[in-house]
């Protein structure tokens, strides 16, 4: 009984089992990831006998005749109704959602990191800024939540919603199975070995990387080579004028920006494609992987997000940026018939457990607890403890920094520590408390692999979700690293902050404004556990400040 | 490459780097130059700042807020400013309105003049690197050149013709400049 009042309050008035299971999205587009998931969701739904409908803010026209208004949606819903609400970038839609009846669940895709964008488009630095903002918004009026890969979990996990799960990405196997558009197709079978890359060009996708890798390519392996680009690119925006600029400075020769392609183009690309080449920065799934490993291209794709897992050990992933060294790879899958021909048949096996029937057992499976009003039981959630973010403690345990995070929260009861994994694995796991001698360390997944020589610990947006979602003391350690930058802003307004930095490495400006008196200075040789003491009296004495 | 670099079950990591050895050695010279090429073209991200020069813009493209001018007179004045100042502070929202799509055709005009700027930053840069990229070639030539003998020196044509011999390459136009 204690979860039919917290159903029926702000989370929508409960009922059994509903008939109508609608869908929610900021923008129903033609041919995008996102939009493809709600089409087959949507008529997966119908398929098992539910009247399901596609609601949104915006749709290309082509979409016109599948889409409703959003703001019908409240007026249309009811308690009987279910809502899942897709999310990737900023909606808007949070107010929506807050005054529909109904039960509702977010289908999470991931959202792009601001940094990408930040310098070269702020609107859409903003907007990613603002769609991290709408995800922790909405765990207050969502029961179930599912993101389509483990990496995308974890955030959610971070970001303090229970239970999230991986729900299946579902790919249309049979929209690839476009006969090749033959003029293209005869135009880049010449002889020339074409390296192909699909998507977006936007500074996500690191379209400068691909460029840099196929001039080594061309210029070291293979001077009969072309790139295929299929994605749009104009000269009107910042990013693609750099990009086509760096083509004119790198100098390459048969470098081909098709720009947006159909499906028989698309097909011949493929058909004529030597190999698959992905350096992006970030993907919360990646079909693009998975529609070359379907048509047998081997796929070299750079470890970074949910790529690793998307791959799933098929393929290559390279945890390196070195142009030359995955040039390399490129050459080897080439020449190397032998080693070609097992990455194609272990791309093609990674494929299998991705079929049409099994994706939708299991997202049936996985749904049908929402689909049958069964909310997941909910403890109550205390206030948070000390939180010591330490992204460098996995990476040097033994320096200062990691020393003294360590003593801090060994004189806090209740704290825990938050670092950065040093490895990326195949398939990233939601963070779980480890204990560390006794203290609690919590491991979250980087962005990307960290780099050979650098100290620097590389970004995670995960990290940096939790951070925000903190309630308890907080102390950066060091407050010079980037989720200090990234979050000391955004923290819950009532949230003691605190930052030590090294003297090599002094926080910027906005970080001292923002921990003004609660910022303290390692200084070479100092001694850790006097200053962690210090440290821990401050924080100890701001969370009572708090508490009362 | 090192297999810890690698994620690849089958074939294995391991197997990709011995493969990956099989392959003929590139000139070291050539990787050289290509990371050269590679760093020159490496571009640090820039920060979210504007350029200096729409700064001035940047800071008055929001005209739906500002404060009342002052006034010089001495009784009237500062009653005048308050009596703006608080038809400002009731009135904000419906100023707010009306100027509404003049903010949006600043900021856009200010992302397009940004825009521009970026375009023929990208354009210097570009053809800095390019004619550095001739120059250097240029002198690989001239090394590459053997020594001219007077018995090699073309016929000399009838007085009062240009000879048409070529400078020497080394001291070309260009770098005599």
């Amino acid at each position: 009984m204690a979860n039919v009042s917290l159903w029926n309050s702000k989370r929508g008035t409960a009922s059994p089992s509903v008939g109508r299971v609608h869908q929610l999205v900021a923008r129903l587009a033609w041919g995008d990831a996102v939009g493809n998931q709600v089409r087959y969701l949507r008529d997966l739904l119908r398929g098992w006998g539910f009247a399901s409908e596609i609601y949104a803010d915006q749709w290309d026209e082509s979409c016109r005749d599948q889409v409703r208004p959003a703001h019908d949606y409240p007026r249309e819903a009811d308690a009987d109704s279910a809502l899942l609400i897709h999310h990737s970038f900023e909606s808007r839609l949070v107010p929506i959602v807050a005054r529909s009846k109904g039960r509702k669940a977010l289908l999470y895709h991931n959202v792009t990191p601001a940094r990408f964008f930040e310098g070269s488009d702020r609107h859409v630095a903003r907007g990613c800024t603002v769609a991290r903002e709408e995800l922790r918004a909405l765990r207050d009026h969502v029961t179930h939540a599912w993101a389509y890969s483990h990496f995308s979990a974890e955030e959610l996990t971070a970001a303090g919603y229970r239970d999230a799960s991986v729900l299946p990405f579902a790919v249309d196997w049979n929209a690839f199975n476009v006969p090749a558009d033959p003029a293209l197709r005869a135009q880049m079978e010449d002889g020339c070995a074409n390296i192909l890359f699909v998507g977006r060009t936007v500074p996500s996708k690191r379209l400068e990387d691909v460029l840099r890798v196929f001039t080594a390519y061309q210029r070291l392996y293979q001077p009969r080579s072309r790139l295929l680009v299929a994605g749009t690119l104009s000269n009107s925006a910042p990013y693609d004028a750099s990009v086509l600029a760096l083509r004119e400075q790198l100098g390459p020769e048969r470098v081909v920006f098709l720009g947006r392609v159909d499906s028989a183009q698309l097909s011949a690309c493929f058909a004529s494609a030597t190999a698959y080449l992905s350096m992006s920065r970030h993907e919360g799934f990646g079909v693009p992987l998975l529609e070359a490993m379907y048509r047998g291209v081997p796929v070299v794709a750079y470890g970074a997000a949910a790529v690793p897992e998307t791959m799933g050990g098929a393929g290559v992933t390279t945890l390196t940026d070195d142009p030359v060294e995955v040039a390399g790879l490129l050459a080897v899958l080439e020449r190397d018939a032998a080693l070609r021909a097992r990455v194609v048949d272990a791309q093609r096996e990674r494929l299998a457990p991705l079929d049409q029937e099994t994706v939708a057992r299991r997202v049936r499976e996985a749904l049908t607890p929402f689909l049958e009003g069964r909310a997941p039981a909910r403890e109550k959630r205390g206030p948070d403890g000390p939180t010591v973010v330490c992204p460098g403690f996995e990476t040097a345990p033994d320096a200062p920094m990691s020393r003294l995070a360590r003593a801090v929260v060994d004189r806090l009861p209740g704290a825990r520590l938050w670092t950065v994994r040093r490895q990326v694995m195949p398939l990233q796991l939601a963070p779980k408390e480890a204990r560390s001698d006794g203290a609690a360390v919590w491991h979250f997944t980087p962005d990307e692999p960290a780099s050979r020589e650098g100290q620097d610990v590389p970004p995670s947006s995960s990290l940096e979700t939790a951070v925000c979602c903190a309630t308890g003391p907080v102390l950066f350690a060091g407050a010079d690293e980037e989720v200090a930058r990234r979050t000391v802003t955004r923290l819950h307004s009532r949230t003691v902050a605190g930052g030590v930095w090294e003297t090599r490495r002094a926080p910027d400006e906005g970080v001292r404004l923002a921990l003004g008196a609660r910022l303290w200075e390692l200084s070479p040789g100092a001694d850790v556990d006097a200053l962690a003491t210090d440290v821990a009296q401050a924080l100890e004495a701001g969370g009572r400040t708090h508490a009362r | 490459m090192r297999a810890e670099d690698l994620i690849s079950t089958r074939p294995t990591a391991e197997e990709i780097t011995e493969s990956l050895r099989q392959l003929p050695t590139p000139r070291p010279d050539a990787v050289d130059a290509l990371r050269q090429r590679f760093a020159a073209t490496h571009e640090k991200p820039s920060a979210a700042s504007w350029p200096p020069f729409l700064e001035g813009a940047r800071i008055k493209r929001d005209a739906r807020y500002a404060d009342a001018p002052s006034s010089h007179r001495p009784v009237v004045g500062p009653a005048l400013v308050m009596a703006k100042r608080a038809f400002r502070l009731a009135f904000q929202p419906f100023i707010n309105e009306a100027l509404r799509r003049q903010v949006e055709f600043n900021e856009a005009i200010l992302d397009a003049l940004a825009l521009i700027h970026e375009h023929q930053r990208v354009h210097a840069r570009t053809q800095t690197l390019w004619r550095q990229e001739v120059e250097k070639r240029l002198e690989q030539l001239d090394a590459q050149m053997p020594p001219k003998t007077p018995e090699a020196e073309p016929p000399t044509k009838p007085s009062g013709e240009d000879t048409g011999a070529e400078p020497a390459r080394g001291k070309s136009r260009r770098r005599g400049r």
